[in-house]
């Protein structure tokens, strides 16, 4: 069997300024006639001041590794999962990897580094990038880590939507955050990820897309937001089906399951879709925490993994299963259970460490 | 030992058209004759993986590779066979990168057969004149190696991280459809020849060589005053180093591999030659892979 790896730190770095999606909304050029917050449910999100993707990413991984037993000399790679790269204002940055300023910030002077990109799904491939590094023996540990500020897209669409139906109300749904993931082999195998599986189902490549505007300054995020949702819901029951066969688990085996943090209503839609799939009634299993953070995108498990455990409803010895969707479309999942991190997480994150 | 060899290679190489090819045309253009010239069929890739950097539209999200994946008809549906399709960003070592990450995959059993690919376009309407490039795509087919020994060797990045700010390439989102600004201080070839003399050191090392045992080293076309310091600062003679600069512009990610592709038609490496692969890229990171054929 091969050897499971498991999360031996965790790092949010959450902006505090608080926008609320009224506001949000309130500062459209013409604002749509839809209550997002109500279709939603997304009450409020965290918005970077004065720092940038670059500044979330790096924030996230000195927290994490503030926790973790490895000096930043330890790490043997680090690989950044970020779909946002605006380390300056109007400036969208393709070159050097983030990867290459989160080491010269935290001085992890031999980790190999690189940027992973695969939309929201994006933080889970790089854990299974430094999954089969781990395996194969190339390295011992390594960081994932994701800075994400989303908001130029909400600003731009605050400029650019024009109506109830425009493909630019997802953007508004965003919020900013930064996570990071140490990464290392578990010592048992009761312990860490079971499974972790992704798959792109390329055919429905074009129901979310992301690109400078073409009518201003700017990027923009298109969203064909009810083609995705569908070919979504339809599509990834049978992949968790197949994740908690390939653990050895049944629903009622898992403690949590964290979603996607898209939308109250995405989320209760593809609890929908798991229950016309599996045939039966659900265990109330499903967080939610949306309302508070909005769609971090690839941060999102993190922070729903961060909330819950500080909140003491995620334990030690619990079994969790991660769902993400993501453009693509692609749909992955992992298993695991949880060694004493969700203590270790508290008393530090309450020590004020 | 396992190794993971190149299976297949297809390029896409600079050319000159009545209308410009975009990234995606390149990429799958070059996966296209990858494909062909392999024995697997497009179902039999688990993973793509595309590590250009430069492409139409600057769009960031989804992943090009789904662009690429769709192109190619791999697996394009859920269910059934299946295929993971993602970006790596990391300049010009980005496809030395993914074969590194898919060589891992490989030894850890995860999957049997992986692709990479990339391409590099500026499709600005008024490319800034400093950001301009050829354009070009590049793609492999990967495998563990049927022989023992042949195949890449121990791969090495060297990545200088005091040095990330002697090129970057970013897209102003000031204008319309945004424009890409690509800097590269003059210091930069001095970076990438420090660099590059510790990681082929380092790779040789690893696989217990000498610099005697390589039959041609295939660096990243950078420049031909860097093609002329190069054989001194890694200690090679200067015909063991492929020089194509007089006919073949600095491609950027794709560049190794165009190089590589015109040593093999050259007849400069076949069935039992040893070559050492050098990429450079921002970061500043140099990257150095020995390759048995």
């Amino acid at each position: 069997m091969p050897q499971k790896i498991k999360i031996e730190s965790l790092g949010i770095h959450l902006p505090e300024k608080v926008l609320t999606t009224e506001e949000l909304m309130a500062a459209c050029r013409h604002r749509p006639r839809l209550d997002l917050e109500k279709i939603t449910g997304i009450v409020e999100r965290r918005v970077a001041v004065d720092e940038y993707a670059g500044d979330l990413a790096i924030g996230a991984a000195r927290r994490a590794l503030a926790m973790s037993r490895y000096a930043p000399e330890d790490l043997d790679a680090i690989v950044c999962t970020s779909i946002s790269k605006h380390h300056r204002p109007d400036e969208f940055s393709f070159e050097p990897a983030t990867a290459v300023l989160v080491r010269r910030a935290v001085g992890a002077k031999k980790a190999l580094v690189f940027d992973v990109v695969n939309a929201c799904a994006g933080l889970l491939n790089g854990i299974w990038v430094l999954q089969g590094l781990i395996r194969s023996g190339a390295i011992r540990c390594g960081m994932v880590v994701s800075g994400e500020q989303n908001m130029p897209l909400a600003w731009t669409a605050t400029r650019e939507v024009r109506h109830s139906l425009d493909r630019q109300l997802a953007a508004l749904t965003l919020g900013d955050c930064g996570a990071a993931v140490i990464v290392d082999g578990s010592p048992d195998e009761a312990h860490g990820f079971h499974w972790l599986d992704l798959v792109t189902g390329a055919r429905h490549d074009h129901y979310c897309y992301s690109q400078p505007s073409a009518r201003g300054g700017g990027g923009i995020l298109i969203t064909k937001a009810r083609g995705l949702q569908i070919v979504g819901n339809r599509n990834f029951p049978a992949y968790l089906k197949q994740a908690l066969d390939a653990t050895g688990w049944d629903l009622n085996d898992v403690h949590h399951v964290i979603p996607h943090q898209v939308s109250v209503r995405a989320i209760r839609q593809g609890i929908k879709a798991v229950k016309r799939f599996m045939g039966c009634d659900l265990p109330d299993a499903f967080l939610c925490h949306v309302e508070k953070y909005a769609n971090t995108t690839t941060a999102s498990h993190f922070l729903a993994l961060h909330d819950f455990m500080l909140q003491g409803k995620i334990q030690a010895g619990q079994n969790v299963v991660l769902v993400s969707g993501a453009s693509g479309i692609v749909i992955s999942h992992a298993t695991f259970t949880l060694d004493d991190l969700p203590q270790r997480y508290r008393a530090h994150v309450n020590g004020g460490a | 030992m396992r190794r993971c060899r190149i299976e297949s290679l297809g390029v896409s190489p600079p050319r000159r058209r009545l209308l410009a090819w975009g990234s995606l045309q390149h990429a799958v253009e070059a996966g296209e004759r990858c494909l062909e010239a392999s024995r697997y069929q497009p179902a039999d890739v688990r993973v793509l993986v595309n590590a250009g950097v430069h492409r139409d539209e600057h769009v960031c999200e989804p992943a090009i590779a789904c662009y690429v994946q769709h192109a190619l008809g791999i697996n394009i549906d859920f269910h059934g066979r299946r295929t993971l399709a993602f970006d790596l960003l990391n300049g010009g070592v980005g496809m030395l990168n993914a074969a590194h990450l898919i060589t891992a995959q490989m030894l850890a059993g995860e999957i049997q057969v992986g692709m990479v690919v990339a391409s590099e376009v500026n499709t600005d309407r008024r490319p800034d004149p400093e950001s301009t490039f050829a354009s070009s795509g590049a793609a492999m087919l990967l495998d563990i190696s049927p022989r023992n020994g042949d195949g890449f060797g121990a791969f090495v990045f060297d990545t200088r991280e005091e040095h990330a700010d002697l090129y970057t390439a970013v897209v102003s989102l000031k204008e319309p459809r945004g424009r890409l600004l690509l800097r590269r201080r003059a210091e930069l070839e001095d970076a990438y020849l420090a660099g590059a003399s510790a990681a082929v050191t380092e790779a040789l090392s690893r696989d217990g060589l000498r610099p005697g045992d390589v039959d041609l080293v295939v660096p990243a076309q950078v420049s031909p005053s860097f093609l002329r310091r190069l054989p001194g600062a890694i200690g090679f003679p200067a015909e063991k180093v492929a020089d194509f600069t007089a006919s073949l512009p600095d491609t950027l990610t794709t560049s190794v591999f165009l190089a590589l592709d015109r040593a093999r038609a050259a007849g400069s490496l076949g069935p039992g030659k040893k070559a050492l692969l050098l990429a450079c890229g921002s970061g500043v990171t140099v990257a150095a892979v020995t390759y048995q054929f």
